[in-house]
C-alpha cells in the first residue's frame, strides 16, 4: 500500500471492492487497469474514436514503452494515462483510484501525485531556475519553503545537475533541459513516470544518456512508460504495446 | 538512485522526505496554498519586470484614471473646507432675526414673508435689554449702491448701515488705516463712513489706504467722508466681500427714513450659548408680535450661517455626485486597459499554463495567479496615481488659491478602488486561463 491510498481511506475501501483487483496474481501490485477505454471526439457530423476499446494493466516497477504510427492514438492514450483527459467509456484506475470520471481539479491532483511528465520539448517554464523548474509540483502540492528547496535539491542532484541548479532553462544544453524535466518529474515521487517521446528533440550521444537515466530509474524501481514512435527506444523497455488505429495491436514482453 | 519506498519498503535510499499525507480536501483548504499564492506572487511580480512596456501602459491607464478622481475628491473637500471656514468667520456664536428668511425657495412664501411686520431697531433694543445670553446685539441694513469719487465710479458697492460700533466685531472686520466711529460719532448721524478695500482700489486707482483716509464719496446721492478702511477679507465663488460702505445706522435713518425692516444681528459669548440665546430671543420677539404658544409661524425668522452652508451643500453636493462619476470614468478605461492586457498576456502564456496544469496547478491556482498579477499592477497604479492626484489637486489649488486636505482615507480610497477595478477587469482573463485544456494549452508555442 501506498502512503496516498493510506491518505485517500474512501478510495482504499474502493480497491478492496474490485474483483478485477483481487483476482491472483498479487494485485496490489497493479498500478494501471484500463477496462475497455474508448476515446471519441465529436467533430461536428461524425464522431472520431480516437480509442476504441483499450485494455491493459500495468503492474509496479514495470518498463513499458507504448509505441505506434502517428494518427494511432498513442498519444491520446497518453493523454489519458497521464491523467490530462478523462475517457468517453471505460474505466482506468491508477494506483487504486478510479480516474475515469474525476473532475478537473480532482485530475490535477492526481497529475501532481501520481504522475511525472517528461515531454519531447521539456515543457520547462523559460523564466525560471531549474531548481524552480523542479519545485513547481511540490509547490502546487503545498510542500513547504525549506522541504521543498531540499527535496528539489536531491532531486537535481540525482540527475548531476546541482552544479546547474541556478541556471535557466536557456543556458542548459538540451540533455541538460530533459535531465531538469526529469528531475521535476522524480520530485513528487509520482507512481508513474510518464515520457513522450524523451529523446525526440535530442542528438543521439544526448539520447543515449537519458535512455541511460530511464535505465537507472527503472533499476531503482520506478514505473516507466515510455512513449514513442522510435524501435530502438522502444526496445530499451522490458514490455511493449504496439497501437494501430485507436487499437492494441500488439502486447509484448521484449525482455 | 530514485529507489521507491513502496517497492522497498524499508529503503534508506528513500531520501526524498515523505509525501505530506493530509487529506485532500485540507490540503486543498485556502491556508495550506500559502505556497501556490507566493508563487502566484513571485510570477506576477516576474511578469511585470520582465515586460516593462506592457506593465508602464497599464499603469499609464490605472495612474490617470485614479488621478482624475483623487485630484477631484481633493479639490471638492478642499472647496467645502474653504466655504465652511469662510462662513464661519463670523463664527458659530452669531444669528439674525429678519422679515424674510436668507432663503427662499417659492412665491407663496414670498408673499407670506412680505405680509409680515417689519423687523425694527426696538426689537434689537428689546432682545439688548431682555436677552440674558445676548452677549454683543447689533442691527444691519444692506442696498447696493454706486459709489463715486470725482469721476470715477463703482457699481458693485455695498452700502451697509449698522448700529451700534459693536457690529464691526459682530461682522468680523477690523480697520487697517483710519480709525472706526465712536459710539456718539454714530448716535450723532454724522456723514461719515468705514470702507472695504475694494472701494478704494475702484474709486481712488494708485492710492494708499491711508492717503484715502479723509477722502469724500457719494452713495445714493449723499456724501460720506472716509475715516476707515478694512483690512480685506477675500472673496467667496469669485465674489468679493470687500465692497462695504459701512455708515452709522443714525444716519441712514436720517437720509433714507426708517420705512425698511433691518436685520437684528446677535453674538453670544461662546458657542455652547448659542442655543439658550436664540430661545430667549425667539419668546422676546414672538411677545413683541403678540403669538401665543398656539402660532406656529414665528412671523419673523431667525437663522445661523448654517442656513447658508446647509443651502451650499445641497446646490453642490449633486454637482460634485457628477463630477466624481465624470471623472471615474476614467477609471473604467483604465480597467478595460487592464483586461486587454491580462487577455494578451494569458495569451502569450498558455503554454506555461499547460506546463503548470501538468504539473498539478488547479483552476484556483491558474486563477489566482493572473487575479494577482492584475490586482499588484493596479494597487500599485492606483498607488503612484494616488501620488500624481494629489499633485494635480495641489497645483490646481495654487493656481485658484484656497487650502487642501490631503487626507489618508482618499488615499487608502484610491488604491483600494483601483485594487477593486484590477479584479473585477482580471477576473474574466483568469477565468479564461483557469479553463484550459492543459493539453491544447501544452500544445500551443
Amino acid at each position: 500500500m501506498t502512503e496516498a491510498t493510506v491518505a485517500t481511506s474512501q478510495t482504499s475501501s474502493d480497491v478492496i471492492a474490485r474483483p478485477e483487483l483481487s483476482s491472483d496474481d498479487g494485485k496490489v501490485n497493479l498500478l494501471i487497469a484500463m477496462t475497455d477505454l474508448w476515446k471519441t471526439y465529436d467533430m461536428g457530423a461524425e464522431k472520431v474514436h480516437a480509442l476504441h476499446g483499450v485494455t491493459f494493466s500495468v503492474r509496479r516497477g514495470e518498463y513499458l514503452a507504448i509505441t505506434g504510427p502517428s494518427g494511432s492514438g498513442k498519444s491520446t492514450l497518453m493523454n489519458l494515462v497521464g491523467c490530462l483527459d478523462t475517457p468517453s467509456k471505460g474505466e482506468y484506475w491508477l494506483n487504486g483510484k478510479n480516474v475515469s470520471d474525476m473532475d478537473d481539479d480532482e485530475l490535477a491532483r492526481i497529475r501532481n501525485q501520481e504522475v511525472g511528465f517528461v515531454f519531447q520539448t521539456f515543457n520547462l517554464l523559460a523564466r525560471a531556475t531549474a531548481l524552480h523548474n523542479v519545485e513547481l509540483p511540490l509547490i502546487y502540492g503545498g510542500i513547504p519553503g525549506a522541504k521543498r528547496h531540499e527535496m528539489a535539491k536531491q532531486a537535481l542532484a540525482a540527475v548531476d545537475l546541482t552544479d546547474r541548479m541556478m541556471h535557466r532553462p536557456n543556458e542548459l544544453s538540451g540533455g541538460q533541459r530533459q535531465r531538469v524535466a526529469i528531475a521535476r518529474a522524480l520530485v513528487n515521487h509520482p507512481s508513474i513516470l510518464l515520457a513522450d517521446e524523451p529523446t525526440g528533440a535530442l542528438d543521439t550521444a544526448t539520447s543515449y544518456d537519458i535512455m541511460n537515466l530511464f535505465e537507472k530509474l527503472y533499476e531503482g524501481g520506478n514505473t516507466i512508460i515510455l512513449v514513442t514512435h522510435e524501435h530502438d527506444i522502444a526496445a530499451r523497455a522490458r514490455r511493449v504495446i504496439s497501437i494501430r488505429d485507436g487499437q492494441i495491436e500488439k502486447d509484448e514482453t521484449i525482455r | 538512485m530514485f529507489p521507491r519506498s513502496d517497492s522497498q519498503p524499508e529503503a534508506p535510499g528513500y531520501a526524498f522526505g515523505r509525501r505530506i499525507s493530509l487529506p485532500p480536501r485540507l490540503r486543498s483548504f485556502p491556508v495550506f496554498r500559502i505556497a501556490a499564492i507566493w508563487e502566484a506572487f513571485l510570477v506576477a511580480a516576474a511578469s511585470l519586470r520582465q515586460n516593462k512596456l506592457r506593465t508602464s501602459l497599464t499603469l499609464i491607464g490605472i495612474i490617470v484614471g485614479v488621478t482624475a478622481v483623487i485630484a477631484v475628491v481633493t479639490i471638492i473637500k478642499g472647496l467645502d473646507q474653504t466655504v465652511a471656514s469662510t462662513f464661519s468667520s463670523q463664527g458659530s456664536t452669531v444669528f439674525t432675526i429678519s422679515k424674510r428668511p436668507q432663503v427662499i425657495t417659492s412665491r407663496e412664501d414670498f408673499i407670506k414673508f412680505n405680509k409680515r411686520k417689519d423687523v425694527v431697531r426696538e426689537d434689537a433694543e428689546a432682545i439688548f435689554r431682555s436677552c440674558t445670553a445676548c452677549w454683543r446685539t447689533g442691527i444691519a441694513v444692506n442696498s447696493f449702491e454706486i459709489a463715486k469719487h470725482g469721476d470715477q465710479k463703482y457699481e458693485g458697492a455695498r452700502l451697509r448701515a449698522v448700529m451700534p460700533a459693536a457690529m464691526f466685531e459682530i461682522d468680523g472686520v477690523s480697520i487697517d488705516a483710519g480709525r472706526l466711529w465712536t459710539e456718539s460719532e454714530g448716535a450723532a448721524a454724522r456723514d461719515i463712513c468705514v470702507v472695504g478695500p475694494d472701494i478704494i482700489t475702484n474709486l481712488f486707482p494708485d492710492v494708499p489706504v491711508e492717503r484715502a483716509v479723509g477722502q469724500d464719496i457719494w452713495a445714493s446721492g449723499h456724501k460720506y467722508t472716509i475715516i476707515g478702511v478694512l483690512q480685506p477679507l477675500g472673496k467667496i465663488f469669485g465674489a468679493s466681500r470687500d465692497n462695504q460702505i459701512y455708515i452709522p445706522y443714525a444716519n441712514y435713518e436720517k437720509n433714507f427714513g426708517a420705512h425698511s425692516s433691518v436685520v437684528v444681528f446677535v453674538q453670544t459669548e461662546t458657542a455652547p450659548q448659542l442655543e439658550q440665546a436664540e430661545d430667549q430671543a425667539r419668546a422676546i420677539m414672538r411677545n413683541r408680535r403678540g403669538k401665543t404658544f398656539r402660532d406656529e409661524d414665528d412671523g419673523f425668522a431667525l437663522e445661523t450661517q448654517d442656513v447658508f452652508l446647509n443651502l451650499y451643500s445641497s446646490a453642490t453636493s449633486n454637482i460634485y455626485i457628477v463630477t466624481i462619476g465624470v471623472s471615474a470614468i476614467s477609471l473604467v478605461v483604465g480597467g478595460i486597459v487592464v483586461m486587454n492586457i491580462m487577455l494578451v498576456s494569458v495569451t502569450e502564456r498558455t503554454k506555461e499554463i499547460g506546463i503548470r496544469k501538468a504539473v498539478g496547478a488547479r483552476r484556483t491556482d491558474i486563477l489566482t495567479q493572473f487575479l494577482i498579477e492584475a490586482v499588484t499592477v493596479t494597487a500599485i497604479g492606483g498607488a503612484l496615481g494616488v501620488l500624481t492626484g494629489f499633485a494635480v489637486a495641489w497645483l490646481i489649488a495654487l493656481l485658484i488659491g484656497f487650502p487642501l486636505l490631503f487626507s489618508v482615507w482618499s488615499a487608502a480610497l484610491g488604491v483600494s478602488t483601483s485594487s477593486i477595478v484590477g479584479v473585477i477587469s482580471g477576473l474574466w482573463p483568469a477565468w479564461r486561463a483557469a479553463r484550459l485544456d492543459p493539453i491544447e494549452a501544452l500544445r500551443s508555442e
